[in-house]
């Protein structure tokens, strides 16, 4: 590491934040967070032409991509952004899942909680079998073998009769009434409820893992994989729980999304998704959950909103990656931490 | 599955397997070069053979070939022909050492980790992709038949057609002139100093600047011609050729052991005959989780490849 | 010979043709501070490599604590009580001092990821420790004031106690120390040498590749020379000075400063 002075900080939305949280009370800190929650609750109702999206129904985008973009984004950044694993074939698991309710549920008639439960679990066993050989593998090898693990799993789709073949499969059933809520064909807002929610689920449960052990080992390993090692941590043991408890995720987003559509075919799982999935957690910070969120949401966002950018999604997702990575490579909301700087002889908060 | 097709078909699947093998091997060049020197896959090398094919396909047109007429003569075929060639080696060369400028230089300057590079690059290949997609509105392209494809000869069941011995003289003949190159010239020396120890090379006046952008012109070059060989052979493109081809390329360079020049040409006429034989046996639609597959065995039993070249270390 | 906390026996590392190290011995024994000098190439980084477990060695043993630790994985090594700093810095730089630092606490730990999910009370407790540790070994190393600052913005005299720190929170048997004094100047030199002190009478065994001379002369208790992958000379730093073999091999290097 060369030598470097101690940075001045530039503008950054997070410090300007964090500024201002931390001058408030816990009470604040409560309302404004239940009002943040409460607002995306309500954003279906807030359908009108400023905020509207031209191509589709709001909350039908609110739905997808823009909730199983942040979904996603969520699990993926475990895996590349947390802990730099570079993993291409994100869409792999998000097939799984989909295809699990798709077929307990149609032949079997399986609960759709039951599937979303077991769609995870097959996923994560998917996550075991290609992590155990793949990630003893450097950054670039690994990259490939999992892109090619994405295609083979949408190639098998198209190639095996249970999954319905190129054909696909239909008449995946809903979820079941929840408290009188119905999950209807023509009615998005319930699913985007179930993303919503499930999404902040995770976002507490990442939180939890990544402000204690986990997280530091994960980002050790990212920053030095060896000296990682080195300092005790069981990387390969590490590595395996992201791509695993990253896969989890994808799969019970899968499980979600092939319950709104009701039908599924193979294309829909094809590297597009993992590019466009990878693009969010590229935009959004690498390893900054808030800012992945909020990347995946702007990105799922912005192509149904401005016409032009539709049809020409990937070429604009391409272009986002390498300009990112060599302008901000950090994303738009940095994980970059506050740093403190105390002076030494005092002890006392240097405030800048 | 049909095993009796091997037997039967012994020689022509053979033949088949060198020709496609040739192709690839001009392309595993190009990812094998630029792993040596920036230790770095181009993910967005495919991308440049893609752009060779729509180049070859573009000069046909500006001559006016609709591939409806007569074949042409063998001499008018050759001038045409590597006319066609140098077309291809010039855009997909030039573009290869824009890539270079726009999706890596910047971070190799800063010193960046290989996971943004990565990311850049796969950023870059797929705004070509889909970059030519809308340009060529997903189609096919058909390349007009410009050559007699009658068997000119043949050994047991394998039909020596002309097209076939114009790829084969072509490609052979390029990877002895990029023998020459990497032993016998300036920035070829470059080359060898810059994957062996990047460091020293500097110490000892290397441009690496420059040696790199060279790298990514020769490869380039590589992927052009074989785009054009490939049009030949092929008579069609689409926007995702890259993508098939690419990974069997890449493939192949890593069978033959990355980094190492002669294992990428044994790699890749392996590769190709695997290719040909699993398909007769398994049927064609297999044949890319075939490939895949070999990949993924290599890299997790063998990474060093055939030649076993040290994964980190590479030898030009 | 059971006060020996680190040994190594006749330790051979033949990388291809090249042969690294030939029946090198050497040992570390409680309460000293060992060196390990020779010439640029001679293979001091390589004996760091394998007797933390990055090489397996050709042939040879190597014990910690009376155990063989030959063919273990870095982790567990790093866990059964041998931590190293590096002769380039290597701290993990988009994290605070202070999470350095408890990386390496973190290993003496025993909750991993289930308990912290589910936030067992055990994995909190966990986490106050490490926090506690890492919070008084910055202290310990004098820069407590840069526990909140991102690891690549410190100044390079304080990443260096830095990675020193972090190597202890593993609470080690015996530290392993790659040249602490590169790029010191000579009064940061007599400081570190200080620090290294302490922390052996904080009850750590130190061993330290270094290739400062005065700095060696000051604080080792002994002193291992290697030359070509092959020990050359041992004994006292006075002893290893007037040795004939070393002074060719350094070529009259005793008023070496780096």
């Amino acid at each position: 590491m060369s030598i470097s002075k101690v940075s001045m900080p530039k503008f950054n939305l997070r410090d300007k934040f964090g500024d201002w949280w931390e001058g408030t009370s816990r009470n604040q800190r409560i309302v404004f967070r239940v009002a943040l929650i409460g607002f995306f609750y309500i954003l279906p109702f807030l359908d009108n032409p400023v905020f509207g999206t031209t191509e589709s129904d709001f909350s039908s985008v609110l739905f997808y991509p823009m909730g199983m973009y942040v979904l996603m984004a969520i699990g993926l950044n475990i895996v590349v952004g947390k802990s730099g694993i570079l993993d291409l074939g994100y869409v792999a698991f998000f097939a799984i899942g989909a295809y699990t309710h798709a077929i307990l549920g149609i032949s079997f008639g399986f609960n759709f909680w039951v599937n979303v439960v077991l769609g995870m679990a097959f996923a994560m066993l998917a996550g075991v079998l290609l992590g155990l050989p793949a990630l003893r593998l450097r950054g670039d090898y690994l990259a490939i073998i999992t892109l090619g693990f994405g295609e083979i799993v949408r190639i098998v789709a198209i190639n095996v009769n249970f999954t319905g073949g190129a054909a696909g499969l239909a008449g995946i059933p809903a979820p079941p009434n929840f408290f009188g809520v119905e999950f209807l064909v023509d009615d998005p807002r319930p699913f985007y409820w179930l993303v919503l929610t499930l999404s902040l689920l995770t976002i507490w449960a990442y939180m939890r893992l990544t402000k204690r052990r986990p997280g530091r080992a994960w980002e050790a390993i990212r920053e030095d994989e060896d000296v990682a090692e080195f300092m005790g941590i069981a990387t390969t043991k590490y590595k395996l729980w992201a791509f695993v408890l990253g896969g989890a995720i994808g799969g019970g987003a899968g499980a979600v999304y092939a319950s709104q559509v009701t039908s599924i075919v193979p294309e829909l799982f094809d590297l597009n998704v993992s590019i466009m999935i990878l693009a969010c957690v590229v935009f959004g910070g690498m390893g900054n959950i808030w800012g992945v969120a909020f990347g995946a949401a702007l990105l799922g966002y912005f192509p149904e909103k401005l016409r032009f950018l539709s049809d020409t999604r990937i070429l604009f997702f391409g272009l986002l990656m390498v300009v990112m990575m060599n302008i901000r490579p950090d994303g738009i909301i940095p994980r970059k931490k506050r740093e403190k700087v105390y002076d030494k002889n005092t002890g006392k908060e240097v405030l800048r | 599955m049909d095993f009796s097709i091997v037997v039967s078909e012994f020689a022509s699947l053979f033949l088949d397997g060198i020709v496609v093998g040739a192709i690839y091997a001009l392309v595993a060049l190009g990812y094998t070069l630029v792993y040596g020197v920036l230790r770095l896959i181009n993910f967005a090398h495919s991308e440049i053979f893609m752009l060779g094919t729509f180049a070859s396909l573009g000069v046909t047109m500006l001559l006016g070939y609709t591939g409806f007429e007569e074949p042409i003569g063998i001499g008018l075929f050759l001038l045409t022909f590597i006319l066609i060639t140098v077309v291809a080696a010039v855009a997909s060369g030039s573009a290869a050492m824009l890539l270079e400028v726009v999706a890596y230089r910047r971070l190799r300057r800063k010193g960046a980790n290989r996971l943004s590079s990565l990311i850049s690059a796969i950023g870059a290949s797929f705004f070509l992709v889909e970059l030519f997609r809308l340009l060529t509105d997903s189609k096919d392209w058909d390349f007009p038949r410009l050559l007699d494809k009658n068997s000119l000869f043949e050994i047991s069941s394998a039909y020596f057609t002309a097209d076939k011995l114009v790829v084969l003289i072509g490609a052979f003949g390029l990877m002895f002139a990029l023998d020459r190159i990497i032993q016998g010239t300036r920035l070829g020396r470059g080359i060898r100093a810059v994957s062996q120890d990047e460091k020293t090379a500097v110490l000892m006046g290397v441009d690496v600047d420059k040696v790199i952008a060279f790298t990514f012109l020769l490869g380039g070059v590589l992927a052009g011609v074989a785009s054009a060989f490939y049009m030949l052979f092929y008579e069609a493109t689409k926007f995702n050729v890259g993508f098939l081809l690419g990974i069997s390329a890449f493939t192949a360079a890593v069978l033959g052991g990355i980094g190492n020049i002669r294992g990428a040409l044994a790699g890749s006429f392996a590769l190709g005959l695997i290719q040909q034989f699993s398909s007769a046996i398994l049927g064609y639609n297999w044949r890319d989780v075939v490939t895949f597959l070999i990949l993924v065995l290599v890299l997790l039993f063998k990474p060093t490849g055939l030649f076993g070249e040290a994964l980190q270390r590479a030898r030009v | 010979m059971s006060d020996r906390l680190l040994e190594v026996r006749n330790l051979t590392m033949q990388f291809g043709g090249v042969t690294a190290l030939s029946e090198v011995n050497l040992h570390v024994s409680e309460g000293e501070i060992a060196a390990l000098i020779g010439p640029n190439g001679a293979g001091k980084t390589t004996v760091f490599n394998v007797t933390t477990g990055y090489y397996t060695p050709t042939s040879g043993e190597v014990l910690l604590m009376n155990e063989s630790i030959v063919g273990l994985k870095p982790h567990k090594i790093a866990r059964k009580g041998l931590a190293r700093t590096f002769q380039n810095v290597r701290l993990f730089g988009d994290m605070t001092a202070l999470e350095n630092v408890m990386t390496g606490a973190d290993s003496r730990n025993k909750v991993g990821l289930i308990g912290s999910m589910f936030g067992t009370a055990q994995s909190r407790r966990d986490e106050e420790n490490s926090h506690l540790k890492a919070a008084e070994l910055l202290n310990f190393m004098g820069i407590s004031h840069r526990g909140g600052q991102l690891a690549r913005n410190l100044p390079y005299g304080d990443q260096r106690r830095l990675e020193i720190a972090r190597a202890l929170a593993l609470e080690p048997k015996v530290l392993l120390l790659d040249e602490p004094a590169a790029g010191f100047n000579p009064q940061e030199k007599v400081e570190l040498g200080e620090l290294i002190k302490k922390i052996r009478d904080a009850g750590f065994a130190v061993l330290l590749i270094e290739h400062d001379m005065s700095l060696v002369m000051k604080i080792s208790d002994r002193v291992t020379v290697l030359d070509f992958g092959q020990k050359i000379a041992e004994g006292t730093p006075s002893e290893v000075q007037n040795n004939q073999r070393v002074i060719d091999a350094y070529l009259g290097v005793a008023d070496h400063a780096s």
